[in-house]
């Protein structure tokens, strides 16, 4: 299976980082950059700044690859949270380029793995993540999108879809409620 | 606080986790959040947990090249590795000004001066020790160029690396490489490196973080030293 080669490709060469193998960082690199750019560049929407803190990602991933553990996550489950959270740190740094438009949820379609890269990646996450997202109300899963993909806050959120902040805070909690009992279901 | 839960069912830490791993929170909230997550195992579970429970959503973002600069810039940044330190390298790079035949009539010379090196020098040991224990052996063949360290009683640290330094008569370190408390490993040393190990240069090992110390200088505490012995 390629995904699973790839996977073990990843996994091996973070393996070696903590000994100061940087042959290993660069293989990382190489197999992961352009999903971690994407990444970067979906949540900053800046080409520039999306790779100033791609350059932090992978300098964290230098540092903190000893913390890296198979047994619980996926080599790039890992790495994206990494890239998200470098992101979103610098999202909230500048506040500025977050993406503010309106969300409309009446608008909201379905959520599908349409874009996952493979097809055995469409049928994991449509089993699992994408079943439990559409037992949601549409509102809960366009606020939950909004705060992934967008980086936005609650406070953010509120903005986007016209409700009160307390209101906000109530729909994703819940949501996140629902969806740990829905996947926990399985 | 993991037994308080709010009014919707889920403990107050795990709400937490899941909003950060959602990334809803601010950023001082976020900071808290990373700073508990460092020095709480269980929290930072929570969060791996909930980041794995998302991690299908990742299979949306679609893949984009960075320019190839990006790179070159993470490069620069990581720890300078011995070569780009030593002596040997500026001058390397000052003969390649020369061009070719100068380079490799230098490279020519550099392999007599080795080849000379495996004839004359002995093996060297040393003991690491500190604390009144006995961390590391090590045994130095400056003729080939490598440094064999075997761990004895060394515990390993949960969150840094144990890391080698040769310092020689000047006083100043030099990193040799990161060592394992679980088994044995063998360091590559340039020549100029190898030329300072020598006969009573002190060994010392300090606890760096993972991937060892990025100023080319001892970070984090010095916790075991040893002089260097002919056998």
């Amino acid at each position: 299976m390629d995904l699973d080669a790839n996977r073990r490709l990843i996994a091996t060469a973070l393996a070696r980082i903590p000994s100061g193998d940087r042959t290993a960082l660069q293989t990382v690199y190489r197999l992961t950059s352009a999903k971690l750019f994407g990444v970067c560049l979906r949540i900053l929407g800046e080409r520039s700044e999306a790779e100033d803190v791609l350059q932090e990602v992978y300098v964290t991933v230098w540092r903190r690859a000893a913390d890296f553990d198979e047994s619980r996550a996926s080599p790039m489950t890992w790495l994206i949270a990494i890239a998200r959270n470098r992101s979103i740190d610098r999202l909230r740094a500048s506040r500025q380029n977050r993406n503010m438009d309106p969300i409309d949820d009446a608008a909201d379609v379905p959520d599908s793995a349409a874009g996952a890269d493979s097809a055995l990646e469409r049928v994991q996450a449509d089993a699992g993540l994408y079943r439990c997202l559409n037992e949601l109300a549409s509102h809960e899963r366009a606020a939950l999108r909004g705060a992934f993909f967008d980086g936005n806050t609650y406070e953010d959120l509120a903005a986007r879809m016209k409700v009160p902040l307390g209101t906000m805070k109530s729909w994703i909690r819940r949501a996140l409620i629902k969806l740990k009992v829905c996947l926990e279901q399985r | 606080m993991t037994d308080t839960f709010d009014h919707s069912g889920l403990p107050e830490d795990e709400l937490l986790a899941a909003e950060y791993a959602l990334g809803v929170l601010t950023g001082s909230d976020r900071l808290a959040v990373e700073q508990r997550a460092s020095r709480d195992n269980g929290f930072a579970r929570l969060i791996a947990d909930w980041e794995q429970r998302l991690a299908p959503w990742g299979t949306e973002f679609s893949e984009v090249t960075p320019s190839p600069q990006v790179w070159e810039r993470i490069a620069g940044a990581l720890p300078a590795t011995q070569a780009q330190t030593t002596g040997l390298w500026q001058n390397l790079n000052f003969w390649r000004g020369f061009g070719f035949a100068a380079g490799a009539f230098a490279a020519a010379c550099l392999a007599a001066l080795i080849y000379m090196g495996t004839l004359t020098r002995q093996p060297l040991v040393a003991t690491i020790e500190g604390g009144g224990h006995r961390h590391f052996v090590v045994t130095v063949d400056a003729g080939r160029g490598t440094i064999a360290v075997v761990p004895a009683a060394f515990s390993p640290d949960a969150t840094r690396v144990p890391e080698l330094w040769l310092i020689p008569s000047d006083g100043k370190p030099r990193p040799v490489g990161l060592l394992r408390g679980d088994q044995p490993v063998t360091l590559a040393i340039s020549p100029d490196l190898a030329a300072l190990a020598k006969k009573d240069a002190v060994l010392a090992v300090s606890l760096e973080p993972p991937g060892g110390s990025i100023t080319g200088q001892p970070t984090g505490p010095v916790i075991a030293s040893g002089k260097l012995t002919s056998l």
